[in-house]
């Protein structure tokens, strides 16, 4: 036990300072030229001689190589100087600063908002528990809410309620009637996100054998339910944590939208202008707040569970038993919509002017067309195999990275605490930072923020596998080690992971969608489901179907990944009598429940 | 299991409290309320990028909310009017002499004098990266008595005058500047006082009391960023700001035609084609290309007919050039074109980028015309900053560029030398004709005026007689003003929005 906290102590404590170092080296890591980046941002249009160049070259110190820049970095920070900006020459501390006070402010308000819709979305779980009624799933609509792009939230909220009832001030961060609609727009997914997760741990909590003992002991509904809630937020108190990071640096493309100074515009200006200091300065921030935001939910989550157990007391919150027919139906029904739009959509040019510009939906043009007059549904059709390959390529990359990883056991400890405290957007900005936008650069960034959570589960399906009576008699049999594994240990531990990463899949689009809108991804004129929403985001008033085309596919999308994935279980719920307490599948069900796509929010 | 119920109010109540207390992190000062204070309320599209540091594209700002002022002004057929100098002289060939204005004071109460302007001046010539009006000029300022500056050139450069007009040029007084970089809050000349900068989400001005010429009839300036376009044409119509800057294309139609105005840019769309390798080497399949292309279809879609097609290189913000195209040396210099040559499945790369968002669609339906006429069109659009180098060094066989054409000076020669000269630093085409090359020398010695100008005709026409570049379009700023202000500005130069006469009616 000690041996194993040591190792991961060391591990957390080496990729610390392996990101330290990765930051201060920023600069030399970046692929591209940034003093042509930085002149660029002071005179656009201006000649870039090299004589330019170089003399800007010099002024920043870009000759000196990866390690004195970083040491040089460091005591500087460590000083409390945080350096100047290279683009405006004025001291980074300040402006930081400010965009942190206005960023935590918002998402101070949208956790206010996400709570909301938390309570809304929990409340039939909750009756049903207070009047001693059979649990049932969540459903579709507490997923679709979790599917909704950010961005495209705030833009319809700008124009109808800032616009057409001008009841809000449209834009701006002057005083609190501002901070409504982007708390809003960045709330509400979040929110459908936590209630989703709350509500089917409360579910999967309510038919714990504990329950049935207190019923018997005569214990109130009342009583019940605080018990129930309590163990309930106790398996998702994480997913707040980190969806207040992903918030707090994330929330660009609605800052943007909303005109705020915050953090999110702030890195993405950086990482644009390859102002690398301020780059640098903001992602020390965010590491900062991902680490005080992990070590609260931990706090937050001793007090919830009454102190320090030790690992192993306390039974793993069981997934919520999904009522079969429903799963299948949603399934069924999202599956046959999206091959519909494959179907009818593949055959159509996605490139071809053939219409008017924004042709209103009809029967010869189901979706109707972009601003360049193409048809939105053969665009959407061939964005899903452009949005969705990547992300099944992310998935079963990160499937792989997660079983090879889980194999080092403790020592992955450290990279994966870091990696799953990014927000995809700020992976994404880091990474076109330094390689340029591209599908590959989004891919690779969105990766990063996936492997941590299957790493988790592989590892645990592991040890599981291994400790399994037959596994252990196998070797004593004389069978090889190569042989257990390949034919009995990986067979036993893939098929849930692929389920897992099933589970995934949406988070992945909608982030690899996010990225895309933001211009760090797929570039025009592809069409990528990202791309077609930031085509589409200026004409939302007046031709709103070009956006309705691919958010539709996004929420088709998330609807038919998580029913299916609920779809593995047996209607009639009969498994706790198949299998004894903690096997594969009860550890799965605890990764499943604490560890969703936390992208959907994240992401956007 | 404990028995107390978890509290969700206390996970309602905190943020909330946490929240008030972080709710001095609004942006202070600039109320968005339309008060009826008189104070005009701006919305601007991209925010500062360096902190308004005025030896950056920052320094348009300034100058559009009459806050930092330069030794001269422009007036609208380009020609150089005083401003802080009353007066100038021009010694020898390489020397002038600039009378200082008397009587002005900065906004933080300090006299302008000569040192003042001669300490900016130089901050200007010095910094790294030079401003692009100084690019490849050498100048050198030094003092010649109390009220008067001589600032010599290293060659003879007839329009002196002209780029010292450049907003990146202005003055301020001492105090503005630090090692590092240039505050021009309460350090400026003009009209206006910049009181505050708010990072990247708005700025204030006051009227300045001691200005020297007319005061400010309007008692201040709150100025927002708003980077989105929906956000900006509903800042107009929800009255939330008086003028509004750039409202994009696609949004217009939704917006009362009388609060729009469109604003011929200096900014022509221009189809560069690489005249040093691949297919368009060839004369004559440049002037295929050239006959492929339908630009009122272009203007008409992407743009919804807010633009002006283009017939040559220089357009209607520029009031001269197209009463030169009718005359007899331009059509002969046009009638060296190539004859069209017949194509079929050449293939070619289409470059463009997506920082302009109208250019992604310009470049699909180029695409279009071009495949119909029998090329065969990759396209290859990223962010800009991607793709420059790549596009400079001559690595696509067409590339789409929306290009200022007299962004500092007001005159268009710099541009065609440094997109069209052999030596040139911007050289898309990769052109290197002697024709041209002598047309645009010859406009670059002529002193300013109708000669000036026709020698720039000619070398435009030079230009399009090689076929190096196709422009497509001229682009228009749409700007908004809500219905009670008057007297706002409409520069095509981007250099003038808020003056001292602009003012909101019923005062």
């Amino acid at each position: 036990m000690r041996r194993t906290n040591l190792l991961g102590l060391a591990s957390r404590v080496v990729s610390g300072v392996g990101l330290l170092l990765v930051a201060g080296a920023l600069p030399w890591l970046s692929r591209h030229d940034p003093a042509a980046a930085i002149l660029r941002a002071r005179y656009a249009e201006l000649e870039p001689t090299e004589q330019a160049l170089s003399a800007i070259r010099e002024q920043l110190g870009l000759d000196q190589g990866p390690i004195a820049m970083s040491l040089q970095w460091w005591s500087a920070v460590l000083r409390g100087d945080l350096g100047n900006s290279w683009v405006s020459g004025t001291e980074i501390g300040p402006g930081l600063w400010q965009a942190v006070g206005v960023s935590a402010t918002l998402t101070m308000f949208a956790v206010v908002v996400a709570l909301l819709m938390a309570f809304a979305l929990i409340t039939p779980a909750v009756l049903r528990v207070l009047r001693d009624e059979p649990q049932r799933g969540s459903g579709p609509v507490g997923v679709a809410f979790t599917a909704l792009p950010e961005f495209l939230l705030a833009s319809v909220f700008l124009v109808v309620i800032g616009v057409q009832l001008q009841w809000l001030p449209p834009y701006g961060w002057t005083g609190i009637d501002t901070a409504i609609l982007p708390a809003l727009a960045l709330g509400i997914p979040a929110g459908g996100l936590l209630g989703r997760l709350l509500a089917d741990a409360i579910s999967g909590v309510a038919e714990e054998r504990w329950v049935v003992i207190w019923r018997l002991a005569g214990a109130g509904h009342r009583v019940i339910l605080g018990g129930v809630i309590r163990r309930a937020s106790a398996a998702v108190i994480d997913q707040l944590g980190l969806v207040f990071i992903g918030l707090l640096g994330g929330a660009v493309a609605v800052e943007q939208v909303f005109a705020i100074p915050g953090l999110g515009r702030y890195l993405l200006g950086a990482a644009n202008s390859q102002d690398i200091p301020a780059l640098q300065a903001g992602v020390l921030f965010m590491a900062c707040a991902a680490l005080c935001a992990g070590l609260l939910t931990n706090v937050l989550r001793r007090i919830l569970r009454g102190g320090a157990l030790p690992p192993g007391s306390l039974p793993p919150a069981p997934e919520p038993r999904n009522d079969g027919r429903i799963a299948r139906w949603t399934a069924a029904v999202a599956l046959a919509l999206l091959l519909l739009i494959l179907v009818f959509g593949l055959p159509r040019d996605p490139y071809l002017i053939s219409h008017d510009r924004l042709a209103p939906p009809g029967l010869s043009l189901p979706f109707g067309a972009d601003s360049s007059g193409r048809d939105l549904l053969a665009r959407v059709a061939h964005g899903t195999i452009s949005t969705l390959t990547p992300a099944f390529v992310i998935v079963l990359c990160a499937i792989l990275a997660g079983l090879l990883l889980a194999v080092f056991g403790e020592a992955a400890r450290g990279p994966a605490e870091i990696a799953n405290a990014t927000p995809p957007i700020l992976a994404g900005v880091i990474i076109a930072a330094l390689l340029g936008p591209s599908v590959g650069a989004v891919t690779l960034a969105v990766l990063w923020v996936t492997w941590p959570p299957l790493a988790a589960h592989a590892a645990s399906l592991l040890e599981e596998a291994k400790a399994m009576p037959h596994i252990g008699w196998l070797a004593l049999a004389g069978m090889s080690r190569t042989e257990i594994w390949a034919r009995h240990v990986i067979p036993a531990v893939l098929p849930p992971l692929l389920r897992h990463g099933m589970l995934r899949l949406p988070g992945v689009a909608l982030a690899l969608a996010a990225l895309g809108f933001l211009g760090l991804g797929a570039q025009p004129p592809q069409p990528e489901w990202g791309l077609l929403l930031a085509e589409g985001i200026d004409y939302v008033e007046r031709a709103p179907w070009t956006t309705m085309a691919p958010a539709i596919a996004l929420i088709l999308t998330s609807v038919f990944a998580v029913a299916l994935a609920g779809l593995r279980r047996q209607p009639g719920g009969s498994r706790h009598g198949r299998f004894p307490r903690g096997t594969v599948e009860e550890k799965e069900s605890r990764e499943f429940a604490e560890e969703p796509k936390r992208m959907a929010v994240t992401g956007s | 299991m404990p028995r107390r119920r978890p509290k969700p109010l206390a996970f309602l109540l905190l943020p909330l409290a946490a929240t008030l207390a972080l709710s001095g992190c609004f942006a202070s000062g600039t109320s968005a309320e339309q008060g009826t204070d008189g104070r005009i309320s701006v919305a601007h599209m991209q925010p500062p990028r360096s902190a308004m540091n005025p030896l950056s594209d920052d320094a348009f700002k300034l100058a559009r909310w009459s806050t930092a002022e330069t030794l001269v002004s422009l007036d609208a057929a380009g020609d150089a009017l005083p401003a802080l100098a009353t007066q100038w002289t021009q010694e020898d060939e390489l020397s002038w002499i600039f009378s200082i204005r008397e009587e002005v004071t900065f906004h933080n109460g300090q006299r302008l004098t000569a040192a003042s302007v001669v300490n900016s001046l130089q901050r200007a010539i010095a910094s790294t990266p030079a401003p692009r009006i100084l690019d490849g000029v050498e100048l050198s300022v030094r003092s010649a008595g109390e009220n008067s500056v001589r600032i010599t050139t290293a060659s003879p450069d007839p329009l002196l005058p002209q780029r010292l007009s450049s907003p990146q040029l202005a003055i301020f007084d001492d105090a503005a500047y630090s090692p590092e970089t240039v505050n021009p809050v309460g350090t400026g000349t003009g009209p206006f006082k910049l009181v505050a900068v708010d990072g990247v989400s708005g700025a204030t001005l006051d009227r300045y009391d001691g200005y020297w010429g007319e005061p400010a009839q309007a008692p201040g300036i709150d100025v927002q960023f708003v980077p989105d376009g929906t956000a900006r044409a509903a800042a107009l119509r929800t009255g939330t700001a008086d003028v509004v800057e750039a409202i994009p294309a696609g949004q217009a139609a939704s917006i009362d035609p009388q609060l729009l105005t469109d604003v011929p840019m200096p900014r022509t769309n221009t189809l560069y084609l690489n005249t040093g390798s691949g297919p368009f080497a060839d004369p004559a399949v440049r002037a295929a290309a050239r006959a492929a292309i339908d630009r009122a279809a272009i203007v008409e879609s992407v743009y919804e007919g807010r633009a002006d097609i283009a017939e040559g290189l220089l357009g209607p913000a520029l009031s001269y050039a197209a009463p030169y195209r009718g005359q007899k040396a331009y059509a002969a210099a046009l009638a060296q074109r190539a004859q069209p040559a017949k194509i079929d499945g050449v293939q070619i790369t289409l470059g463009t980028f997506t920082d302009r968002a109208e250019l992604p669609e310009v470049a699909v339906r180029l695409e279009q015309q071009l495949e119909a006429a029998g090329f065969d069109v990759q396209q290859d659009v990223r962010e800009y900053q991607y793709i420059e180098a790549d596009a400079l060094e001559g690595k696509f066989d067409a590339f789409i560029l929306s290009r200022a054409t007299v962004l500092d000076s007001g005159d268009p020669v710099a541009y065609l030398a440094s997109d069209f000269g052999c030596e040139g630093g911007f050289a898309i085409s990769q052109l290197c004709d002697k024709g041209v090359d002598q047309a645009i020398a010859d406009a670059a010695k002529t002193p300013a005026g109708t000669d000036r100008q026709q020698a720039i005709m000619l070398a435009e026409a030079r230009v399009l007689g090689t076929d190096a570049a196709i422009p497509l379009l001229h682009e228009r700023v749409i700007q908004g003003e809500s219905p009670r202000l008057k007297n706002a500005q409409r520069d095509p130069r981007e250099r003038q929005l808020i003056t001292a006469g602009t003012h909101l009616d019923g005062e």
